[in-house]
């Protein structure tokens, strides 16, 4: 993620930490006097946020600083005052101040966490100066709470600390700050420090101080790794296996720090068991906690599926090439009867070569009692069915062994096999394995009564049955507990058979979708399906006027967000990631917005309506997948579409190349006949008689008369060919625009009548000179192409809302395989007149261009009995007078 | 106007060709005439000469042709004939609307420059003559108008028109010879015009000119310009 925001930003601000053991040792002195500096110096500085301090000393620092407004909200009555990152943003100093980097955003804000608003204000640019002190920094959590005794909540992820260009340590004798506390002059910036005070004593300070020039000189280290680009990438691969215990937490951050220094991989593994789907709100919530911290300290979280966790560990282990693998003590469950290795153990055994960290745990006991508390409410309603179905099964038994013993005369060693039935149904359709267990139980007792002797009593005469009892209850247990082992993975199994009938689905559907629309829908669409909720999916930036494609599962939710919804969607877009609930960047949205993307583009964003419910990791998982399938169709399709496009300029070029072949070899003709003539005139004048005078004449004027109308139709040809051409529709009434372009047609030399038939007042849409230039074509040809004498209709007709235009002609017509060919530029009929020239066949093809950009058709019939029908449709515009 | 009741013509263009063969033409109908190259010449000439008829391209080479007319309407109200090419309908409606009378579109022919010119002539005529009996009657053609009594006639025929065309007639009456663009019709017949009143007026104008004219697919007193506005041209 980290690499993504470098790239969408050319240039990313520089974070400056001010570093310090405790609180009192001068941090936010340091960062005023900084910026005082960097402020003689030019440098446009503002001051985001100061805890507010009661030592003028440093008060005083802040003076000529231009304080930014803070951000105030109503939290249960209560006015706070936070630092205001949308007026930075709108400000956009070259440097601002922010103190409290670790600082937890009230409800409201636009993230949760003070570095995330860093985060953004580095992204749009800004330098930022921030002050923390060692308790804050995530992985150094555990050791300095078991120095201290309190739990800092306040915590930030290592990276942030690690990735910041400057750290400045802040650093004073520990006798000194105990003076100056004693002195009165400190004033805890929160409770949890100034409680932290009443436990100072010199050597807590002392160890305090020890840990942060440590992590400094850890810094350093790290800095000198990545100068000399030999990033050791040691064979080394840390796994740690996530779970919904608080401890996780504990060795989450053990193992970050482990694979810091053993420059390794880092991955955080979650093992989806069927039991998973039974886990309480609160073990939810506090894997997904856990999840977020892996993720923040650097791990990659992988998912697998399958009921037992450590042959999944240790499966992934070997695919992964796993070295270490860090646990919590957690892990070590015992299952009821049966004798069980401790977790480790198992582990070992089957991945000799993995290496085992063991963190001890304090929190095991008080979460086992929350999942115990837990699940009876949930379970109620199943035991009575499933106490129902093992009575059941127990009364069939009981009641086909009576047949088979009381009037077939079967022994009774043979009807205990009957109730292997009994047991195995209960063990199959009952939830959980008990039952079976149950089951076998009752069966023994119900035999023993009604089978041995002495009947109808608990009591066995015959010793032998006693074995008989032993050998059923075991085989009814074993059996049992097989069947539920087949009924899991058949589980197991559906639901991996589900999420990949989805994803295949899924991709099938984008495979054949054929434009970006239909490939949001149907992402959309898919969406819908899985989490049953209401997507709204936006193509390309999420704007007021975008319309995004909606899939509803309410049918009475809006068809778009609301603005507070589209702003997250807008966040997402702009800055690549995920955000919205169950996110920590504006979590208070009713929408998740996540972002549709390749590596380095974001196509879209997805907001789905997630009505307060946390959807489920497998879902999520799932959810992910279609997203990356659907930002790889869109990417495809973008490729397909540019790659249309550069066809086409392929295409138009070539045609520009051909127009210009072919004006060059058309004009040559008339201006050679001009030229020549008015040279002829020059020279011989005196030579020539008042006849070829008057012929040359007419010959020169003819030429050019040709040449202009060339010109025209080329220069309205180009306009359209460039697409730059913009259409300036008007109400035009059609008889206008057709006794003007009567005006221009070349009739010189011709005898053909032509005739109008026009509806009166019939008033159309049209851009007027294109349109002329098309009437003025048609007539044209007509007269072109037909013999003297002939005529020539012109008629216009009002039919519904559409005019119809047609020019028709009684002259020899077009044969039928010349007429697909006519539209096509330069194309001329082959049987045009001797002289070799009768324009380049740009008539027709401007005409159909033209009628094309009115949204209509130009189409050839054959007239009856003889002759051409041009004939096209235009919008009727009607007329309020 | 020289003494021959010939007019005087100044001839702006800045292409040697074309303004040849405008000079040419000019003189052999004995027309007096000057020529400048540029905008500023241009300024200068009208000022000087004091010409009857401007003759003006509108590509000039130092300014645009339409702020050489404003400038020049700043004080002459003479005729001003404005020449272009032909694919810019927009700039003939700016200079028309920036005062000048009439246009032409390159390539024209000597023939079209002439006719413009002599209908031009006729409507500085019809002004000096308006001015001696200002007159309440108008003739063209066989068209009458009597601005006192509100009737129209064509021949001896009474015409019965709306209000609308009555007003319509009237304005391309006043300003016979010259063409009137669309835009400037709409703000003095219309009150308050709007975009649809576009349309409207065409139709106005084709009921109108079915009224007044013998043959309205051949009309001859009141002319269509496509895509610019309408002229009444002045018939003998």
């Amino acid at each position: 993620m980290e690499s993504e925001e470098r790239k969408e930003q050319p240039r990313r601000g520089k974070l400056k930490i001010f570093f310090g053991y405790a609180a009192g040792i001068g941090k936010t002195y340091a960062m005023l006097q900084s910026a005082q500096k960097a402020k003689e110096s030019g440098i446009d500085v503002v001051a985001g946020y100061i805890e507010p301090h009661t030592r003028a000393e440093t008060m005083a620092l802040t003076q000529g600083l231009e304080m930014l407004p803070l951000k105030e909200l109503k939290y249960h009555k209560l006015a706070l005052k936070e630092f205001n990152l949308e007026a930075a943003l709108e400000r956009k100093p070259e440097l601002i101040l922010v103190d409290e980097l670790a600082h937890t955003n009230a409800a409201g804000c636009r993230h949760e966490k003070r570095y995330q608003d860093i985060k953004e204000l580095l992204q749009a640019g800004i330098d930022v100066y921030t002050t923390v002190n060692v308790q804050h920094v995530e992985s150094l959590n555990d050791t300095i709470s078991g120095i201290t005794g309190i739990v800092v909540r306040e915590r930030i992820p290592d990276s942030v600390f690690d990735k910041a260009e400057q750290v400045e340590l802040v650093d004073i004798e520990p006798e000194e700050l105990l003076e100056r506390m004693k002195k009165g002059r400190i004033y805890g910036e929160n409770r949890a420090d100034r409680a932290m005070y009443n436990f100072f004593t010199k050597d807590k300070l002392l160890s305090l101080r020890e840990i942060a020039l440590r992590r400094m000189a850890d810094r350093v280290n790290l800095a000198q790794a990545a100068m000399a680009h030999s990033k050791r990438e040691t064979a080394e691969h840390i796994l740690i296996c996530l779970s919904p215990s608080p401890s996780n937490g504990t060795v989450i951050r053990q193992a970050s720090r482990m694979a810091v220094a053993f420059h390794g991989k880092f991955t955080a593994l979650y093992v989806e068991t069927p039991e998973a789907s039974e886990m309480s709100r609160e073990d939810i919530r506090q894997l997904n906690e856990n999840t977020r911290l892996a993720e923040q300290l650097g791990a990659k979280v992988v998912t697998s599926y399958g009921s037992d966790i450590v042959e999944e560990i240790a499966a992934y282990a070997e695919v992964a090439r796993v070295t270490k693998i860090v646990l919590g003590r957690t892990y070590t469950k015992r299952r009821l009867l049966f004798i069980k290795d401790s977790f480790s153990e198992q582990l070992s055994r089957l991945a000799p070569s993995l290496e085992i960290f063991l963190i001890p745990d304090a929190y095991d006991r008080k979460y086992k009692s929350v999942r115990k508390r837990k699940k009876p409410a949930v379970e109620q309603k199943r035991i009575w069915t499933d106490a129902g179905i093992c009575a059941l099964g127990l009364l069939c038994s009981t009641a086909i062994a009576f047949l088979l013993n009381r009037f077939f005369g079967f022994s009774a060693a043979n009807v205990v096999m009957v109730y292997m039935i009994g047991v195995l149904m209960s063990a199959v359709f009952t939830s959980r394995q008990i039952w079976g267990i149950i089951a076998s139980v009752m069966s023994i007792l119900i035999f023993n009564f009604f089978f041995t002797e002495p009947y109808r009593t608990l009591q066995v005469n015959d010793p032998g049955y006693l074995i008989t009892f032993c050998v059923m209850f075991i085989t009814a247990v074993i059996s049992s507990a097989l069947t539920k082992k087949v009924k899991n993975y058949a589980q197991q199994n559906a639901k991996k058979a589900y999420r990949t009938e989805i994803l295949l689905e899924t991709s099938r559907k984008l495979q054949d979708a054929g434009s970006l629309e239909n490939i949001a829908g149907r992402t959309a669409e898919q969406l819908n399906m899985l989490l049953e909720r209401n997507v709204y999916f936006y193509l390309g930036k999420p704007g007021k006027d975008s319309r995004p494609v909606v899939c509803k599962a309410d049918e009475e939710a809006s068809d778009a967000l609301g603005d507070s919804e589209l702003a997250v969607a807008q966040w997402t877009y702009r800055n690549n990631k995920h955000a919205g609930f169950s996110t920590q960047t504006l979590p208070g949205a009713r929408c998740l917005c996540m972002a549709v993307r390749s590596t380095d583009k974001v196509f879209a964003v997805v907001a789905i309506d997630m009505e307060h419910r946390d959807i489920s990791a497998f879902e999520e998982g799932i959810m992910g997948a279609i997203l990356n399938e659907c930002a790889f169709a869109l990417e495809k399709e973008e490729l397909i579409i540019e790659r249309k496009e550069a066809d086409m300029k392929l295409q138009k070029e070539q045609l520009r190349a051909n127009l210009l072949r072919s004006i060059s070899h058309d004009l040559r003709t008339p201006l050679t006949s001009i030229s020549g003539n008015a040279e002829t005139l020059m020279g011989n004048d005196s030579q020539l008689g008042t006849v070829q005078r008057k012929a040359i004449y007419k010959d020169i004027y003819d030429d050019s008369i040709w040449l202009i109308n060339l010109v025209e139709n080329l220069l309205s040809v180009t306009r359209i060919e460039n697409g730059s051409m913009k259409l300036n529709i008007q109400g035009e009434i059609v008889e206008d625009v057709i006794t003007e372009a009567l005006k221009h047609v070349n009739r010189r030399g011709r005898m053909q009548s032509i005739r109008v038939e026009c509806d009166e007042l019939l008033m159309v849409r049209i851009d007027v000179k294109l349109m002329l230039q098309v009437i003025i074509n048609l007539i044209d040809n007509a007269v072109k192409y037909t013999p003297p004498h002939s005529e020539i209709w012109i008629r216009a007709k009002r039919i519904g809302d559409r005019a119809v235009v047609s020019v028709s002609d009684n002259g020899p017509g077009i044969p039928d395989s010349e007429k697909p060919k006519l539209f096509q530029m330069f194309y001329t009929s082959c049987n045009s007149v001797a002289d070799g020239r009768r324009g380049m066949g740009l008539g027709l093809t401007l005409c159909q261009a033209v009628i094309n950009a009115h949204g209509g058709e130009i189409k050839v019939y054959d007239n009856v009995p003889k002759g051409t029908i041009f004939r096209f449709e235009l919008e009727v515009e009607d007329v309020i007078l | 106007m020289t003494a021959d009741g010939k007019p005087y013509v100044l001839v702006v263009e800045d292409d040697a060709p074309v303004r040849n063969l405008i000079a040419t033409t000019l003189e052999s109908q004995n027309y007096k005439y000057m020529t400048s190259v540029n905008g500023g010449q241009a300024v200068m000439s009208a000022a000087s000469g004091n010409p009857d008829i401007i003759l003006m391209d509108l590509g000039l080479p130092d300014m645009d042709g339409v702020d050489v007319i404003k400038k020049i309407r700043t004080w002459s109200v003479a005729p001003i004939i404005v020449i272009s090419a032909r694919s810019d309908d927009r700039d003939k409606v700016d200079a028309l609307d920036a005062g000048a009378d009439d246009y032409l579109t390159k390539p024209f022919s000597v023939e079209e420059l002439l006719a413009r010119l002599r209908s031009t002539l006729r409507r500085i005529q019809y002004l000096t003559q308006k001015g001696d009996n200002e007159a309440s009657i108008f003739h063209n053609g066989s068209l009458t108008i009597d601005y006192g009594a509100g009737t129209v006639h064509v021949g001896e025929k009474e015409i019965h028109l709306m209000p609308l065309e009555y007003s319509l007639l009237c304005l391309l009456a006043q300003n016979v010879g010259k063409v009137l663009t669309y835009q400037f019709i709409l703000d003095k017949v219309w009150a308050n015009a709007i975009e649809s009143d576009m349309s409207s007026l065409r139709v106005y104008m084709a009921s109108l000119r079915k009224k007044i004219e013998k043959d309205s697919g051949q009309p001859q007193c009141i002319q269509t310009h496509i895509g610019i506005g309408y002229r009444m041209v002045r018939l003998n």
